[in-house]
């Protein structure tokens, strides 16, 4: 153990003691911050534009203003009322919009035709409006049939005006058919009110229903979106040791050094201090970035109300055993069987450059898992997850994904068991290529026959 | 009577077709400084690493400290191999008491060990530096003290004087000498057979994976024709007038001003004597040389010119040491 203990922590402070190290912690959450920030500068810092409508009365103009509104209230309160688990129409409109800023302002036409609006619409003269003096962004002019609202601008990437324009007239149709077949403005707005909802409830055990009732809630979604996670940071720990233990192999077996460490420390040693040193630098790398978003969110739960409420299920379904149970095996196997296929095939190279020719085909089969973690995450039911569950090299990630579907507990069992054989199996298979790699100075292109011979072994 | 530190018995180890050591039987006594010689790809370093179980024989036995190698016996050995390495971002004294503490010593004692080594050989105010920013030479020092820094009951080092300089060469030699006075067993592999001349007490001899020599340096000696050189005026027969006295003289060369004779001295006689008995012949003598013998002319007897000539490279130049 001390030996382990040795090389652990040699190898863990060489990797935190450079400066790379450093830069790979600072990244996510600058990458977070910066993100964040940018999405916030970007949603502020987008101008207010004006928009003008030519027409004979004022009516497609109100008409697009009140579509504005609406779609505005809807989709905040729906956003609020689905992240906070707030009754539906908890948030009245009024407070709504206040959290929503308008990005399209209606300002009175300067001028009645388009060759009047050119010089406004192409910046080349200013408008009035409440935030002072600017260029048109956008005109409708109603065509002199009435049969279209033309959108005229300088700038035709922005459609989000066009398309409020768009729900705007189909509505302000409707309501005019309507009102034309003699039904009130009060009766359509009965009628869409008297529609059938469509909720969402989650079958539950009579037993189960009497005392959470059906309602589907977060506690509902947060296991699958924590297993999701988990497997999602297996996947990342995985990814992000290739590095360490490919580059850490060859400076070893370029420095030359497996023989004065074979002297002292056994080769079991010697790998597992290895390994656990690599483990401990992403898992501490993950932990701060763990830190960083707990904090984050703990910030948040103080500035938002209803924001702990929202974190409470997930902190549940994280410690549930049912998911815990098979994630911590997932993990320590799914480690130990990657960690020990990257480690044996860098003590194969030389350079960094024989290394990269590795790193292609390794790319390649992390992404395999990757896929089917995509998949599983989309639809775990999926024939695909069921059989790629079976593969040890992606069970490690499945398995955890599926855990949350209650999937029957023999295959669990059995696949935990094919997990520990072929860990095993890789063990002893990386181990000795890693033997050959380091002492007897063995190179990529000796792979082929070192399995051979290993295979031949075994049988014999 | 004490335990040999190493015993080799009729070991033998493959590289696919190619036979790197042949049935070599070996025994290290303690307290003992062995040189271990042979030319490069003699199979010495294969030995070396094969008696410490970092890789196993095809046949024969190993026994270290009286027992397969194993991590206990090998805290008592400090090995320095041919291959030279270290961590390139460690600091000098770091690691020599790194690897002090894998030998088992505590981390304050691994530095206080590690302080004191750099202290007597001069790399004091190299302790914080990097292994990165020292010389190769520095860089090879350092990892003979982080060999000797546990203090081993048995020292093996392969190759150690390749890549110092003559002053370093030097130093390490008076380390060596230290290290057998604090009673420690030393088996150093060599292809410089005048480190061993001043070194060792018992060579053996390596040629083509097989053990051609095992014994002390007198008898190393001793398996060498020996003779001496004469030079007589020219003209002279210093052939018929030695051989009626045993002397068996052969002309080796003319010097224009005169003859140059070996003679080869039979069993119980000295230069001395066949100078007397040139003297009582009355030859014209203008020149007496005995032979010098050299470990490489013991070699040259034992393993033939073709295969000596391989000594002659020149160690110290071309063997890298990577830090």
């Amino acid at each position: 153990m001390r030996n382990i203990y040795l090389i652990f922590r040699r190898d863990y402070f060489g990797y935190v003691k450079a400066w790379g190290f450093w830069l790979s912690l600072a990244a996510v959450p600058l990458l977070m911050l910066v993100g964040s920030l940018f999405t916030v500068f970007a949603a502020q810092s987008s101008p207010i534009r004006y928009y003008t409508v030519v027409e004979p009365g004022h009516v497609f103009a109100e008409a697009i203003d009140a579509e504005f509104e609406r779609s505005e209230a809807a989709a905040m309160a729906q956003e609020i009322t689905s992240q906070m688990q707030l009754p539906e129409g908890s948030m009245d409109n009024g407070a709504m919009q206040a959290l929503r800023e308008r990005k399209f302002i209606e300002v009175p036409s300067p001028a009645s035709d388009l060759d009047g609006l050119r010089p406004y619409l192409l910046g080349e003269k200013f408008v009035s409006g409440p935030l002072g003096d600017k260029p048109l962004f956008a005109a409708f002019i109603l065509s002199e049939d009435g049969k279209a609202l033309e959108y005229w601008s300088d700038d035709v990437n922005i459609n989000s005006l066009r398309y409020e324009a768009e729900d705007a007239v189909r509505r302000l149709a409707r309501k005019h058919a309507l009102e034309a077949a003699g039904l009130s403005p009060d009766f359509i707005q009965q009628a869409d009110d008297a529609a059938v909802q469509v909720p969402a409830r989650r079958i539950r055990t009579v037993a189960e229903q009497e005392t959470t009732g059906g309602e589907v809630t977060l506690a509902d979604k947060a296991p699958v979106f924590v297993a999701g996670a988990l497997a999602y940071f297996l996947w990342l720990m995985v990814f992000s040791i290739i590095q360490y233990l490919l580059m850490g192999t060859i400076e070893e077996r370029s420095n030359k050094i497996f023989d004065t460490l074979l002297t002292s420390v056994r080769m079991p040693e010697l790998l597992a201090g290895k390994l656990l040193a690599v483990f401990a630098v992403t898992s501490t790398m993950m932990l701060v970035w763990s830190l960083f978003a707990l904090s984050g969110s703990a910030f948040l739960a103080t500035q938002v109300p209803g924001a702990g409420d929202m974190i409470t299920p997930f902190l549940a379904a994280a410690a549930s055993p049912q998911i815990m149970v098979p994630a911590l095996v997932s993990f320590v196997l799914g480690y130990i069987m990657y960690g020990m296929i990257f480690m044996a095939l860098g003590s194969l190279c030389d350079t960094i450059q024989e290394a990269q020719t590795l790193l292609s085909p390794m790319m390649i089969l992390l992404m395999l898992p990757m896929f089917a973690i995509f998949i599983a995450f989309q639809d775990p039911g999926s024939p695909v997850v069921d059989v790629a569950t079976w593969v040890p090299l992606f069970t490690p990630f499945l398995l955890i994904l599926r855990m949350p579907h209650d999937p029957p507990m023999w295959e669990v069992a059995l696949q935990m068991g094919l997990m520990v054989v072929t860990t095993l199996a890789v063990l002893w298979v990386s181990v000795r290529v890693y033997r050959a790699g380091a002492v007897n100075g063995a190179s990529i292109g000796d792979l082929g026959k070192m399995l051979k011979g290993l295979g031949r072994k075994k049988a014999a | 009577m004490a335990q040999s530190p190493l015993v080799l018995r009729d070991v033998t180890k493959r590289f696919g077709g190619f036979t790197a050591v042949q049935g070599l039987s070996l025994d290290v006594p303690e307290g003992r400084i062995i040189g271990f010689l042979g030319p490069n790809g003699a199979g010495k370093s294969t030995s070396l690493r094969m008696s410490l179980g970092v890789i196993p024989p095809d046949e024969g036995e190993v026994r270290l400290f009286g027992a397969a190698p194993n991590i206990l016996s090998l805290r008592r050995v400090g090995f320095l191999p041919e291959e030279r390495g270290l961590y390139k971002k460690m600091t000098a004294r770091d690691t020599i008491a790194y690897f002090a503490r894998l030998k088992g010593m505590s981390a304050g004692a691994a530095r206080a060990r590690a302080n004191e080594l750099m202290e007597s050989t001069g790399l004091a105010e190299f302790r914080a530096s990097r292994v990165s920013k020292l010389s190769k030479g520095m860089a090879q020092k350092v990892q003979i003290l982080a060999t000797l820094a546990h203090q081993p009951d048995f020292l093996i080092l392969d190759e150690p004087f390749s890549g110092l300089d003559p002053v370093n060469q030097q130093v390490l030699e008076d380390l060596i000498r230290a290290e057998h006075a604090r009673g420690a067993t030393i088996l150093f592999s060599t292809h410089v057979m005048e480190h061993a001349e001043r070194l060792c007490d018992r060579i053996v001899m390596m040629a083509r994976g097989r053990k051609v020599f095992d014994g002390t340096l007198p008898e190393a000696f001793a398996t060498l024709d020996k003779g001496a050189s004469l030079e007589v005026e020219q003209g002279f027969d210093l052939a018929a007038a030695l051989a009626p006295k045993g002397f068996d003289a052969q002309r080796t060369a003319d010097r224009g001003h005169g003859d140059a004779w070996r003679i080869a001295l039979p069993k119980g006689t000295g230069p001395q004597d066949a100078l007397r008995a040139a003297i009582e012949a009355g030859a014209p003598i203008t020149g007496f040389a005995p032979d010098e013998a050299r470990l490489r002319d013991v070699f040259v007897s034992l393993v033939g010119e073709a295969e000596a000539a391989v000594l002659d490279t020149p160690a110290d130049a071309d063997e890298g040491v990577p830090a």
